[in-house]
């Protein structure tokens, strides 16, 4: 299921000004909620306008389970990337996903499982864990390598990006399942750009 | 009132406690039925008030069913969505697989409906056709469901009621949205009519415009098909609490709620009807009904014996003064009333019927005493005499005496001579006074017990002899006259009493106690006519008595029949020997019994006012005579007697008068004799009779003066002319002296008061000479000449004539010619 074609705009994005340069520049889009507000753990994505870009997977990452919790909660990887699921409560965790991106289940465990998860299709994971509703996570396996997750200021920066044309997708855990805003086409130049991005989101699920 | 109470039994009119008890329990019984009529209409009232309210509170808990099956299968739901297996089958994105997983998962919570619906309320998949339709009631609800709260509606789902609910399938977050219809049973309407007594009803319609179906109700089909024909339309400003329905003849409390809310994007609608009798809310519960029935039936049973009770307190009594005074009745006047001491009027009532049961019985005492007792002496009365008479004669009978004599009863009855004049004289004070000695008299006479002495009436006593035998009697009687011997004092006076007295013995003399009483009398009455001593009586005296019975008719007869005769004595004057006149005497000659003597009819004749047709006759002949006399040449004066009745007649002055115009006579032809008893009877109207008399020119003359009581100065008033001195002075004067002064003084005052003096009784010459002596006036006598009939009379004094002319003195010395 692709999920960048298919979900309609929810969300407007103003270009602001497009700037070019010969090398590599950097974005950054200020990302905020229905009020206004900054929002953490907004995901940014570069897509080229045309194309697509290469990507390698990224070092095993660590999604941890500890105070019922999964920590991070959200995390950004690039497809192929593996990552690992240890649980630092002493209660037994049964992690799944449902998710087109990434079906798997880790039946009831403790400690480190045998085998990492390797996330090898691009789009969203939603990972919620059977014993316990509350806890839940999501992994967002980017098919390009330009990508960045906002601070708690709403900042995303995502470096190093070869002038050129693409398109920004922003997207929040909080926005409803399976939408995302219509991607923004953006011009990168050797400039810095600033990006501002507010989404339907209300409060953290 | 009597129409009324002729309706009613015979023991209700008879008896005051029946109508007590009848009152009592029917004015229990009314006011029962007021209190039951007003807590009826109390609770009608307060049912119908509060009925809204309880239709109202049927909502309410409709309401809260229709939520607690929400909230049920909500959470029913929500558990599904939740389930591992579940979520792994719906998110296996195989069809098959996914419609398998609703019905099956669908199943297990009874839902018959279930879709699933995307995390945008897309239809994903369903179990049927009827779960498509949901998906717009889907976006209704996910507003609700969103928060986590319940969402859920009432939907038509194949032509059924359901509840739906939604809730969010979450992996962990909100991937989609589970739809779940659960068909309305039994069981919301069973558990209404538990939790709130309230008929439910679920209607259907599949549009706006189709007929209502009965989906669900608790009420009989047939009453749930009439609601469901009434017209039930939604209202804007919501329902009201409640609408009145008739069905089936019954009244219902309706409450309309919609369960399917407008604009739910479905044609269909469903109506519940909380729905409630009214009649039978109404209606006084069973239970209060036969609370109050037995109330009523203890209360009438209470009643019944409280006011059997209290009627008894009152009929009791009563009856007891019924039965007292039934004994009242009976005679019994001793036995004292019941419930005297009581408080109450019945008390009363107790006291003054005994005091009426003390004083009946004295009256009926006094009465008694009257009725058998003569009150002025103290001894029996006549009736209680016969009553001892016929007793002793009823013994006799029974007893026969032991030496073989048969018993015997005998009366002495008598009779007090000249009673009647102590009257007269000293007045009815003394008389009485001597009544009572004369009892007192007898009574010391009785000395052997049961015998008895009674006062029969008047002067009449009579002494009954139990067992007393003729000569037990005549001696008895001869004591009892010899006590009258002795004279009496009473006060000043001195009266010598004597008395008839006669005897009749039982069974020699009469054959029952009436005729031995009868017996006596005639035997009283003889020896007052023969006047010494007791007389037996005698079976001759019958006749004597007959006689006296049928007199008054004989007398008249006599009169109509001539059989009366007139007798004449002649009167002489002294001085000169001449027949001066002649007194007129009345004889009877009976044609069978031949002369009855003067004393045989005319007291009798006074006694019954005959003597006044007798004076007339008298009178009517003296005129007759008187002329024949005159017609012969003997002129003189014709004496009559007039007695008391005759005096007291008004009219005698006129009937004489006429008399006298009649026969053409003289009233001075007439001479009118009265005693002084006749004129002392009433003097008043005496008087006046005497001066009319005298005026006509008649002649008065006083009769037997001397004997009577009259006094002088009374007699100057009298308009009389002549004094007759009694015979018995007159007979005795030559022997007595102090009869001789007796008849001098007489002879005296008259001549002194201007009268002329007739001596009466002159029986021999030495009398004559003796009055002539003293200078009376006139003489009447045997010695001159006897009463004679009027025919020898004017024979007689032709001759008397003659002699006197030839020799006057020889007449004058008596020698009489007979």
């Amino acid at each position: 299921m692709n999920l960048f074609q298919r979900i309609p705009a929810a969300v407007s994005l103003a270009a602001l000004c497009a700037a070019s340069a010969a090398h590599a520049g950097a974005l950054t889009v200020n990302v905020v909620d229905a009020a206004g507000k900054p929002l953490l753990d907004a995901v940014a994505l570069l897509e080229p306008a045309s194309g697509k870009a290469a990507v390698k997977p990224m070092p095993d990452v660590e999604i941890s389970q500890a105070k019922r919790q999964f920590q991070p909660r959200v995390t950004l990887i690039t497809v192929g990337t593996r990552a690992t699921f240890p649980n630092f409560d002493t209660v037994r965790h049964h992690v799944y996903s449902f998710s087109p991106a990434k079906t798997f289940e880790l039946k009831l465990y403790a400690g480190v499982p045998n085998a990492p998860v390797t996330f090898d299709k691009p789009g969203v994971a939603v990972l919620g864990c059977n014993i316990h509703d509350t806890m839940a996570a999501w992994v967002v396996v980017s098919d390009t390598p330009w990508f960045a997750r906002s601070a708690a200021n709403g900042h995303a920066r995502i470096e190093a990006v070869p002038p050129g044309n693409y398109r920004l997708r922003v997207w929040h855990p909080g926005l409803p399942v399976n939408t995302e805003p219509t991607p923004v086409a953006i011009t990168i130049g050797a400039a810095d750009l600033e990006q501002r991005a507010q989404l339907a989101v209300t409060a953290l699920p | 009132m009597s129409a009324f109470s002729r309706l009613m039994p015979d023991w209700f009119r008879r008896s005051i406690g029946a109508r007590i008890v009848a009152l009592s329990l029917l004015l229990l019984f009314a006011v029962q039925l007021a209190s039951f009529s007003a807590i009826s209409a109390s609770l009608g009232a307060h049912a119908r008030r509060v009925l809204p309210d309880e239709l109202m509170v049927g909502e309410h808990v409709l309401n809260s069913l229709l939520d607690q099956n929400a909230q049920k299968l909500t959470d029913g739901a929500r558990l599904l969505a939740a389930d591992y297996g579940f979520r792994s089958a719906v998110q296996s994105n195989d069809d098959e697989t996914i419609v398998s997983a609703l019905d099956n998962h669908g199943a297990r919570i009874g839902a018959t409906e279930v879709a699933l619906l995307g995390a945008d309320f897309a239809l994903r998949a369903a179990t049927d056709d009827s779960a498509r339709t949901l998906a717009p009631l889907a976006a209704l609800l996910a507003p609700r469901a969103v928060n986590g709260g319940v969402a859920s509606e009432i939907a038509m789902l194949g032509g059924k009621p359901h509840q739906i609910v939604l809730v969010p399938m979450k992996a962990p977050v909100v991937v989609g949205w589970v739809l779940m219809g659960f068909p309305l049973d039994t069981r919301l309407v069973t558990d209404m009519r538990n939790l709130s007594a309230l008929n439910l009803t679920v209607l259907t319609r599949g549009s706006p415009s189709a007929p209502w179906s009965t989906a669900l109700t608790s009420l009989p089909p047939a009453l749930a098909a009439e609601l469901a024909h009434e017209t039930w339309n939604a209202q804007a400003g919501g329902d009201a609490a409640m609408r009145s329905v008739h069905l089936n003849g019954e009244e219902f409390g309706v409450h309309a709620r919609w369960l399917t809310p407008a604009g739910n994007g479905q044609d269909a609608s469903v109506l519940a009807l909380v729905s409630l009798s009214i009649d039978e809310a109404v209606r006084t519960p069973r239970d209060l009904q036969i609370g109050l029935a037995t109330i009523t039936l203890l209360g009438l049973l209470a009643f019944m014996v409280g006011a059997l009770f209290a009627a008894r307190q009152v009929t009791t009594p009563l009856r007891e003064l019924s039965a007292a005074a039934d004994l009242l009745g009976a005679g019994d006047y001793d036995a004292p009333v019941h419930g005297m001491q009581r408080h109450d009027e019945l008390g009363h009532l107790a006291r003054a019927f005994d005091q009426m049961r003390s004083s009946v019985g004295d009256k009926q005492q006094q009465i008694l005493q009257l009725a058998y007792w003569d009150s002025l002496t103290g001894l029996p009365n006549r009736v209680q005499f016969r009553d001892a008479v016929r007793d002793a004669i009823a013994q006799a009978k029974s007893t026969p005496a032991a030496d073989g004599t048969a018993p015997t009863v005998a009366v002495v009855m008598l009779d007090l001579d000249r009673f009647k004049h102590v009257n007269d004289v000293l007045g009815y004070r003394v008389g009485d006074l001597l009544l009572g000695r004369v009892a007192e008299r007898l009574s010391q006479q009785m000395v052997r017990g049961g015998d008895l002495v009674a006062r029969l009436g008047g002067d009449e006593f009579a002494v009954l002899l139990r067992q007393g035998d003729a000569a037990l009697a005549a001696s008895v009687a001869q004591r009892i006259g010899a006590a009258f011997d002795e004279p009496l004092k009473l006060e000043e006076h001195t009266v010598d009493m004597g008395a008839g007295i006669g005897i009749a013995c039982w069974p020699e003399h009469a054959v029952d106690a009436d005729s031995l009483l009868s017996r006596a009398e005639v035997a009283m009455y003889a020896a007052k006519r023969r006047t010494e001593g007791p007389v037996m009586y005698d079976p001759s005296f019958d006749a004597a008595s007959s006689q006296t019975l049928s007199l008054l008719t004989e007398l008249r007869q006599a009169v109509e029949q001539n059989e009366l005769r007139l007798y004449l004595q002649p009167k002489l004057m002294l001085h000169t020997g001449r027949v001066s006149g002649a007194e007129t005497l009345v004889r009877w000659l009976h044609p069978t019994r031949g002369l009855v003597p003067p004393m045989s009819f005319i007291p009798f004749a006074e006694q019954t006012g005959f003597i006044r047709t007798l004076t007339m006759w008298v009178f009517e002949e003296a005129a007759r005579h008187w002329l024949a006399l005159q017609a012969e040449g003997i002129p003189m004066t014709l004496s009559v007697n007039l007695s008391t009745r005759d005096l007291l007649d008004p009219d005698l002055p006129i009937k004489f008068d006429a008399l006298l115009v009649k026969h053409r006579v003289p009233a001075e032809a007439f001479c009118l004799e009265i005693t002084e008893s006749a004129i002392m009877d009433d003097p008043t109207r005496a008087l006046a009779t005497l001066n009319k008399l005298s005026e006509l020119g008649f002649k008065l003359s006083i009769d037997d003066f001397g004997t009577g009581y009259s006094s002088l100065a009374y007699l100057k008033r009298l308009p009389v002319d002549e004094l007759k001195i009694d015979k018995s002075f007159v007979m005795s004067m030559e022997k007595d002296l102090d009869d001789a002064k007796i008849v001098r003084s007489t002879i005296d005052l008259a001549h002194n008061l201007g009268l002329s003096v007739v001596a009466e009784g002159v029986e021999n010459v030495k009398a004559w000479d003796m009055l002539r002596d003293l200078e009376c006036d006139e003489a009447q006598g045997y010695h001159m000449g006897r009463p004679m009939p009027a025919t020898d009379f004017h024979r007689w004094t032709t001759a008397w004539s003659t002699k006197q002319r030839t020799g006057p003195a020889a007449a004058a010395s008596g020698f009489m010619l007979h």
